[in-house]
């Protein structure tokens, strides 16, 4: 796991951009306590995610407006040929928030 | 500007600042309407280069009504409109304020919002090549496989054009396409006091209700403008058989006509009323909203004097130049769009006061439904003497013949305690005579100094005296 950032910069309603050396561009953000990993690439069209923003528990891309859901990363509001978001595998430890990162295709 | 040929190396990026057109000067246009003789060449309602000086001089200049804030009270509200023919999204934004925006994609200029109205949108996404745009026009993202690989793209530059001015009265919102005309205030100038008839004679101001009623008149748009702007004469012989056949009896002057009648003018506004209390109330056919008028006419002398306090149902009418009237105590309200110079869009409301009883709303809701929509019995007299006033001008030889407008010349009303241009009786020309010499000053200046200080100005008088 890689380590991200302090869990206390991870305020609930917001999304935050990370970038880490070797991955693409990762997203954050709290959502009823609870910590949540994503890209922040959007699969629909490449734009950037935590320029969206969070509502009724869905990540909102600003752009087309598909949202996901939190966890499951299922599409509503779907563009054409928009697929699923897929949310990574996170701990929050001592503090500090860890993800499992996919490694780059 | 020429496009780059071959290789683009080293071409300019494009600019992408939002264009608002300059005004020009159009002397011989101004001279169709003749001050001293009262006349008005037929060229005005059938030329296409008038028609287009028009769009450059009077509507990519003076400030427009939009929309009533109660159209669009959130966030994320919006509705489409037109300032003379452009396209236009009045939005409100996430802090509460209102933007007007251009409804042409900055990309290849499509339509960007399609539909009439709205709720709660997020932003405005372009069908043609998937550009999105924020409530404030600015452009949010496109598609980033493509535009993030093009370094030459600067996203922040680009966004629908922003109305250059933006700003309410009392509940209406108004825009301007030029960033140096004056204020919304000093545009309207003392005409205020008239608005406020209607827009301010009970705590909590007004609201639309029902939605807008759309239609199409083959006029040109100056006929249905000069008819609120000071023509109760027609309605005399027009609105006879309508009248007849919901008050029982003719149009009513009121019994105390020479006195109290009169037409005001600020920069080509204009208003007539005879001050008789309910008489357009009355033609909505309700003897119950007569009730409420006579009521509301006494609870508002407090807060608007005496002779306002008559005014709110009395027969009247009224136009803010250059396309936007109203009829007190008929509560319709109205935008007269121009689509050539033969051809309106005509949208229409219904404006109540919110508080208002719910009764009361409803029956003036039905009662401009019966009265002012497309099958009202007024509105539809109206349409047809405009269509043809308009059509018979492409006759050749017919559209060189003069055309009257002196009725009540050397009838202004200097003595009257009243703000703007008076004239005494309602049923006079004073009015339309004024609108088109505003006409004629728009098409002449070009600039707001000029604009702001013509004959339209209403003379300076003691702060005080209009209550
Ligand atoms: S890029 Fe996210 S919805 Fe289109
Ligand atoms: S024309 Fe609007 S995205 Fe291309
Ligand atoms: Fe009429």
């Amino acid at each position: 796991m890689i380590e991200l950032c302090n869990s206390t910069d991870v305020v609930e309603g917001e999304i935050l951009r990370r970038d880490v050396e070797g991955f693409p561009a990762v997203a954050l953000t709290r959502h009823e306590g609870q910590i949540f990993v994503f890209p922040d690439t959007c699969p629909h069209a490449e734009e950037s995610l935590s320029e969206g923003w969070v509502e009724d528990g869905r990540v909102v891309c600003g752009v087309h407006f598909a949202e996901f859901e939190l966890g499951s990363g299922e599409v509503h509001n779907r563009p054409a040929g928009c697929p699923n978001l897929t949310f990574f595998t996170c701990e929050d430890r001592d503090g500090k928030v860890f993800a499992r990162l996919k490694e780059e295709a | 500007m020429t496009m780059c040929r071959g290789s683009c190396q080293g071409a300019g990026r494009p600019d992408m600042t939002p264009v608002y057109p300059t005004a020009g000067s159009y002397p011989d246009f101004a001279r169709l309407v003749d001050r001293d003789t009262a006349q008005v060449d037929r060229r005005v309602f059938s030329d296409e280069a008038v028609y287009q000086a028009e769009l450059r001089q009077i509507f990519a200049r003076a400030w427009l009504f939009l929309a009533h804030e109660s159209q669009i009270p959130g966030p994320g509200d919006f509705i489409r409109t037109s300032m003379g023919e452009d396209d236009v999204i009045v939005v409100r934004q996430r802090d509460g304020s209102v933007k007007a925006l251009l409804n042409s994609c900055p990309h290849r200029g499509n339509r960007v919002c399609m539909v009439d109205a709205g709720s709660k949108a997020r932003g405005f996404i372009c069908n043609y090549h998937g550009w999105s745009f924020g409530l404030d026009g600015g452009l949010r993202g496109t598609d980033g496989k493509v535009y993030e690989k093009d370094e030459s793209f600067e996203k922040a530059q680009i966004g629908l054009t922003p109305v250059a001015q933006v700003a309410s009265y009392k509940g209406l919102i108004f825009g301007t396409f030029d960033p140096e005309a004056p204020s919304l205030e000093e545009f309207l100038g003392d005409f205020t006091f008239y608005l406020d008839i209607m827009l301010d004679n009970e705590e909590g101001g007004t609201e639309f209700i029902g939605g807008a009623i759309r239609s199409e008149i083959d006029c040109n748009w100056k006929f249905p403008a000069e008819n609120f702007v000071g023509d109760i004469l027609h309605a005399f012989w027009t609105h006879q058989s309508g009248a007849q056949a919901i008050l029982g009896g003719g149009v009513d002057l009121g019994k105390r006509y020479d006195e109290l009648a009169f037409q005001a003018s600020v920069y080509g506004h204009g208003i007539e009323s005879n001050l008789d209390k309910v008489g357009n109330t009355r033609t909505l056919g309700y003897p119950e909203l007569v009730d409420y008028m006579f009521d509301l006419s006494e609870r508002a002398k407090a807060r608007l004097g005496e002779v306002r306090a008559r005014a709110i149902g009395a027969v009247s009418s009224a136009t803010v130049f250059p396309n936007m009237s109203f009829l007190p105590g008929q509560n319709t309200f109205r935008v007269w769009h121009p689509r050539g110079p033969g051809k309106i869009e005509l949208v229409s409301w219904t404006i109540v006061n919110k508080n208002a009883p719910e009764r009361i709303k409803d029956l003036y809701r039905k009662g401009v439904m019966m009265t002012f929509s497309p099958g009202g019995v007024f509105e539809m007299d109206d349409g047809e003497n405009w269509e043809y006033s308009t059509r018979v001008n492409q006759g050749f030889v017919t559209r060189q013949q003069p055309l009257h407008y002196a009725l009540g010349l050397g009838s202004e009303d200097l003595e009257r305690d009243l703000p703007g241009i008076v004239h005494k009786g309602s049923m006079n020309d004073a009015n339309q005579r004024l609108f088109y010499t505003r006409w004629a000053e728009f098409m002449e200046h070009d600039n707001w100094a000029d604009l702001q200080n013509g004959a339209t100005a209403a003379p300076a008088r003691p702060k005080a005296a209009a209550e």
